[in-house]
């Protein structure tokens, strides 16, 4: 598995932009990237799974199993971090 | 694309037709029929074929649920417990988790799917159900109510609080300190198997903790019964179906006052509003499954719409059709009188009607203003 070097800072300050716009937009609120949003509370039984799909849709990815842990969704760091991963993983799956 | 199951479809009317009545009487439905049934995968028609499965989209399963309900109830709620436990399993388990269990889903295996408990019917963040780690085992505690299918499932999907999150586990249901109490007498879906379910320090291997656990409680809940909506919600478009077909067949056939009970104004009504919510639903159900198959983050609000507007229809509408076939129909077995039971269980399960009411309502406050 190899990142292209270049392309990931690009890449992670578009997917963080578009979280937190995904967020903003469904929570009412201006988000931190390194807000907790599950710890306080933003995050609604709705909103958790349309996050997910969000993200699967936006990028191609699939996350399940331990990916869908709450460690990687707790901020919008974190959930950038585990796309650019998942991503990666994909397109290194596609190629080979 | 109907005609893509007209296999399957033939094959389920021709087990159930004619025998969903005594199903209902007895509180049974015969468990080779359901292990068949299992085994050619349709019982959970999403999972992949590399796991055995169908492999349909949510559209074309659904139309296969509507017609499942449309003939039992039963067996539809057993269809809704085991797609849920399969969809539980591919979100949530790891690679091995899923190549296991599908297969096991998709060659004869039953599987139900527990969250409810005494103290957590609606607020499922009450549940007490814990999942503990201890060395290579986990140890399942808890006492879990109302499991749709418990009675025939092999697997319990059984969820619980776990370290500061949440947790999945496979619990095979011959695992000691696993008890099963089959509730006598439902007041509908009779033969669906619900049971309450104990279970006493169950200790299993640490692999049954799906994706090793630690999942976000809300993330867990929404995603398994989004899965459970879309099936419920394509059931009562079943329900809807069979009692559209019922009222219209009776009222064309009986006479009363010298002409058909069609041409009386006020029982047409009746069929119109029965036309009327069979179709409401079908279009909630056809827009809640294209959000699905095209990984549309409104899924999660479609779905309960589709089945908010499905369950209430069916309960609205099979009272109607109790009232056009009247003595017809006021008889336990009879597919009217299963409607108007079965209809208004789904008016409690997977979000009551008041649930579904606050998630919309939420949603229309965030999405309007
Ligand atoms: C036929 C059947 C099958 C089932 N199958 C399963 C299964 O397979 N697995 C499983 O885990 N569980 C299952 N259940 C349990 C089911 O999920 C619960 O019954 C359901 O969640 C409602 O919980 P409750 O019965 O405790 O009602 P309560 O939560 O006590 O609700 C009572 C009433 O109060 C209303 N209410 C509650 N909170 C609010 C609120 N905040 N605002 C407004 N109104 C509110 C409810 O809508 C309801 O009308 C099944 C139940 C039935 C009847």
């Amino acid at each position: 598995m190899t990142i292209n070097e270049a392309a990931t800072p690009a890449l992670a300050a578009q997917i963080q932009a578009g979280l937190l716009a995904f967020l903003e937009a469904k929570t009412k609120q201006v988000v931190a990237p390194g807000q907790d949003i599950f710890g306080t509370g933003l995050a609604t039984s709705m909103f958790a799974l349309e996050l997910v799909v969000h993200l699967e849709g936006t990028y191609g990815i699939e996350i399940a199993g331990p990916d869908l842990r709450l460690e990687h969704f707790r901020t919008v760091e974190k959930m950038t971090a585990l796309t650019l991963r998942l991503k990666a993983e994909a397109e290194s799956t596609d190629s080979a | 694309m109907p005609d893509q199951l007209a296999d399957e479809r033939a094959l389920i009317t021709g087990l159930v037709d004619g025998n969903a009545g005594r199903w209902d009487l007895d509180g049974l439905i015969p468990e080779d029929l359901l292990r068949d049934l299992g085994a050619r995968g349709l019982l959970c028609a999403q999972v992949k074929p590399s796991y055995g499965g169908l492999g349909l989209d949510s559209a074309t399963n659904g139309e296969l649920t509507a017609h499942t309900g449309s003939l039992c109830s039963s067996l539809r709620s057993v269809q809704t417990s085991q797609g849920m436990a399969a969809w539980a399993i591919s979100r949530l388990g790891d690679a091995d988790q899923r190549r296991t269990h599908l297969r096991a889903l998709t060659s004869g295996q039953l599987a139900a799917v527990a969250f409810s408990e005494q103290d957590a019917g609606s607020d499922l963040s009450a549940m007490s159900t814990r999942i503990q780690r201890s060395g290579d085992s986990v140890v399942v505690d808890g006492a879990k109510k109302w499991i749709t299918a418990a009675r025939y499932a092999d697997l319990l999907v059984v969820f619980g609080q776990y370290e500061d999150s949440a947790a999945a586990v496979v619990v095979p249901r011959s695992a000691p300190g696993v008890t099963v109490d089959v509730i006598a007498d439902p007041l509908g879906c009779r033969a669906a198997g619900h049971a309450n379910v104990r279970l006493d320090s169950v200790r299993l291997p640490a692999a049954s903790l799906l994706g090793g656990g630690g999942h976000p409680l809300s993330l867990l809940v929404t995603t398994a019964l989004t899965y459970g909506r879309m099936s419920v919600a394509w059931g009562c478009v079943g329900i809807l179906r069979a009692c559209l077909r019922a009222a219209v067949r009776h009222a064309s056939s009986r006479k009363q006052f010298g002409t058909p009970l069609t041409g009386h104004q006020l029982v047409a009504r009746h069929l119109a509003d029965l036309f009327v919510a069979e179709q409401g639903a079908t279009r909630a159900c056809e827009h809640a499954s294209r959000c699905w198959d095209s990984k549309s983050p409104e899924v999660a609000t479609a779905a309960v719409l589709a089945k908010y507007v499905s369950s209430r229809n069916a309960a609205t509408a099979a009272a109607s059709a109790v009232q056009v076939l009247a003595s017809a129909a006021a008889q336990d077995g009879h597919v009217v009188a299963r409607a108007y039971r079965d209809a208004k269980l789904m008016e409690i399960i997977e979000g009551s009607t008041e649930i579904c009411q606050l998630v919309l309502a939420e949603h229309a406050v965030t999405t309007t203003l």
